[in-house]
């Protein structure tokens, strides 16, 4: 539903974006990747139209982003905020009016919404009385309220606290399954992960990673496990099934870290092993996608 | 359009519903109202009240003529020595003791005032004019002159300033009422523009410092957010100028009829023209026509209407161009503490505008000074509407207008450049360098 295609943003002396392309699918949850400084806000700051592209094209379902995209599109931003003086109820009217919503089904939804995330008292209640946690839930339900087809939130879940985090983390997945399409841009990458679909890495303005989370994971999966026994047994003798990466002892224990040799499989380590020690368990190490991220970045680095 | 109609509205009522908007805005005409009041009474009982009693102490033999008392200064010759009188001086009466040795008509000096307090400014003057009249009387008398033409001489001429309009048709005009009108509309103009010019700029401090401006630029584009703010202030300067007018006015109205009675209006009237005649306190036998009552008449003849729609257009146009600059300069900021270096040069035209128009401008309204002031749109807000009561050609007005929309037209256009980079920057300290390279910034 979003293709964004080649799209360079230059400052007076850095380039934000440096031919950025990606491929949002309608329905999916797109993880939008990076270090702090990568160009993620400047991406999104193109999507939401706050700033336009020095070149390269946004297309919203195919159509050239315009004005008329601005209603289809809901963004909580990073750094977000509200009028302090101003009364909840008003304020997130005065925001869903600004989207093209009427005053009585701006007003319908968000009792629909103060109802369903408690927040049924605080339609007279200034932000300034408000904490951190609920001036979110706030901003919440006015990036949602005018049911855009793309959500983009930055950041999402810093600043909830864990009951309130989940609560939001259930709405989206909700709004998700009605038919939203969201963008989450984040630096930590452990917040999000569960919940995306596709991501897409940035670093120093350039994308360097894009993919399905199955497929990235699948490709930074190098055949190491976890094993863990009771027992005696010579490592040295299964050498050609797999190497010792780590090897510790704890009460009696043995916990070992192997990497497969190739063509072989965790099956043929179970039967070398079975007949020697108790096997406890044995786990597959599977890189998460905060270690992907951490490892690409590093190298980018390096080179 | 209609975002921007939101934005206004929000605006608007935010700061309308205010408590301090309300309090300043029924505040203010009850002051106003209330200073009227106090001025009108202190400047009645003060023409009352001052009285003085002088003792003349006369070694002069050349002055033949007397001085005569009238209602402010009673003048009493005593038959006794300088020093006599000086030593008396507290146990009598008297308040001061005039000396006139003698001197030649030619060379009057070494008149001298003697008293327990020092003597005003005024009296002074009263009392060095009264001896004049004595010395020029004495000397026309000399000539030949009798004395009942010398009284017929004695008329008080009252000069009624009329200024012929383009129209042809004649007004009165006072100099002392246009300068009044003249003052009160620019300290007024230079109010409004910088109160609600810096209101602007909070605003939008306020927007970057509570961080909801990048939700508001996801649903609407910078320039509309910032006209928005600008036109809604604008509209709470409008409703507060035109309550204060009306509030003014009603107050002094009622307060008018309900604590003074007609004839005490008339009784200040008449003991404020300083005339020549003592008013018995009872019945006013003189018809008014002092001062006083001449600027009251003058008032009258000034346009009002034009004044004030001039007072509006000006202070909108004047305000359009400093409150761009204003936003701007919020938009720069993180918070108002940093806003020092770019005030300065915001206000400092203001300021000069300011103070020449009501100094050189007050002095000649019709002078190069007032002309250029008057078209310059950094000056030009405060400078026509001091000009404006003297009585400005009308081209001279259009022009000064056109000039204004031009100008306001070219700030706004440069601030909005400003302001939709600026309000998306944090954490650094914005430079003038660094301002002029988001002005020239692609989108």
């Amino acid at each position: 539903m979003l293709s964004v295609k080649n799209i360079v943003k230059q400052y007076a002396t850095h380039r934000a974006l440096d031919q950025v392309s990606l491929e949002v699918e309608s329905g999916k949850i797109f993880g939008l990747l990076g270090p702090n400084g990568a160009g993620k806000t400047s991406l999104i700051r193109i999507i939401t139209q706050i700033t336009a592209p020095d070149s390269g094209e946004v297309l919203f379902n195919g159509e050239r982003l315009n004005a008329n995209h601005i209603s289809q599109i809901g963004y909580l931003p990073e750094e977000r905020g509200l009028y302090k003086k101003m009364e909840i109820g008003e304020q997130v009217l005065y925001l869903s009016k600004l989207k093209g919503l009427s005053t009585a089904e701006a007003t319908k939804r968000i009792k629909f919404w103060f109802e369903k995330l408690e927040m049924g008292s605080w339609w007279n209640k200034k932000v300034e009385d408000l904490s951190k946690g609920m001036q979110q839930k706030v901003q919440f339900v006015a990036t949602i309220l005018h049911q855009p087809e793309l959500i983009i939130l930055d950041e999402p879940f810093s600043g909830f606290d864990p009951v309130n985090a989940d609560i939001i983390k259930n709405e989206i997945l909700e709004l998700n399954r009605q038919g939203a399409t969201f963008i989450f841009s984040t630096h930590r990458m452990e917040s999000v992960e569960e919940l995306c679909d596709h991501i897409a890495l940035i670093d120093r303005s350039k994308k360097i990673l894009d993919g399905s989370v199955d497929e990235i994971k699948g490709t930074y999966r190098n055949n190491t496990y976890w094993i863990e026994y009771e027992g005696d047994y010579n490592t040295e003798s299964a050498k050609d099934i797999f190497d010792v990466l780590q090897t510790e002892n704890i009460k009696g224990k043995t916990l070992l870290k192997i990497q497969l040799q190739k063509d072989k499989t965790a099956n043929e380590v179970l039967a070398t092993l079975l007949p020697y020690v108790a096997i406890h368990r044995l786990d597959e190490v599977i890189p998460t996608m905060n270690d992907i991220f951490i490892d690409k970045v590093k190298r980018q680095d390096y080179e | 359009m209609n975002k921007v109609l939101l934005i206004i509205r929000r605006e608007y009522l935010s700061r309308v519903k205010k408590k301090s908007f309300i309090i300043m805005t029924f505040l203010t005409p009850l002051l106003i109202a209330g200073i009227y009041g106090l001025i009108g009474y202190f400047t009645y009982k003060g023409i009352k009240d001052t009285h003085d009693k002088i003792a003349v102490v006369s070694t002069n033999k050349t002055l033949t003529e007397k001085l005569v008392t009238d209602k402010n200064i009673e003048y009493e010759y005593v038959n006794q020595s300088l020093e006599e009188v000086k030593k008396s001086l507290k146990k009598s009466d008297f308040d001061y003791v005039l000396y006139l040795p003698e001197f030649s008509l030619a060379e009057p000096k070494g008149v001298e005032l003697f008293g327990e307090k020092q003597a005003g400014l005024s009296l002074n003057n009263r009392i060095s004019g009264d001896i004049e009249e004595l010395i020029r009387n004495q000397k026309l008398k000399e000539s030949g002159i009798a004395q009942a033409d010398l009284d017929q001489l004695k008329t008080s001429v009252d000069i009624e300033t009329k200024k012929i309009a383009d129209t042809g048709k004649e007004e009165s005009s006072s100099a002392g009422a246009s300068t009044i009108i003249a003052f009160i509309a620019g300290i007024l103009m230079f109010m409004f523009i910088m109160l609600y010019g810096i209101q602007v700029m909070r605003g939008v401090i306020e927007e970057k410092t509570s961080r909801i401006i990048e939700v508001m630029i996801s649903s609407v584009k910078p320039f509309q957010l910032m006209m928005g703010k600008i036109i809604g202030i604008a509209l709470v300067g409008l409703t507060q100028f035109i309550l204060w007018i009306v509030l003014t006015l009603t107050i002094s109205t009622v307060a008018l009829s309900v604590f003074v009675d007609k004839a005490d209006v008339k009784k200040i009237a008449t003991s404020a023209q300083g005339g020549t005649q003592i008013s018995t306190g009872t019945t006013v036998v003189q018809a008014p026509q002092g001062p006083m009552v001449d600027i009251q008449k003058s008032l009258a003849g000034l346009d009002f209407g034009k004044i004030v729609s001039v007072f509006i257009f000006f202070f909108i146009g004047g305000y359009l161009f400093y409150s761009a600059l204003y936003a701007a300069i919020g938009s720069a900021v993180d918070s108002e503490t940093e806003t020092q270096q770019f005030m300065m040069p915001v206000m400092m035209p203001l300021l000069l505008g300011y103070a020449l128009s009501l100094s050189v401008v007050t002095n000649d309204p019709y002078g190069n000074v007032a002309f250029w002031l008057s078209m310059i749109p950094f000056t030009s807000p405060i400078a026509m509407v001091v000009r404006l009561p003297y009585g400005v050609p009308g081209w001279e007005l259009a022009l000064s207008m056109a000039i204004l929309v031009v100008g306001f037209i070219g700030t706004v256009w440069v601030a909005s450049r400003i302001y939709r980079v600026g309000i998306l920057m944090y954490g650094k300290k914005t430079t003038f360098k660094e301002m002029f390279k988001w002005f020239t910034y692609k989108n």
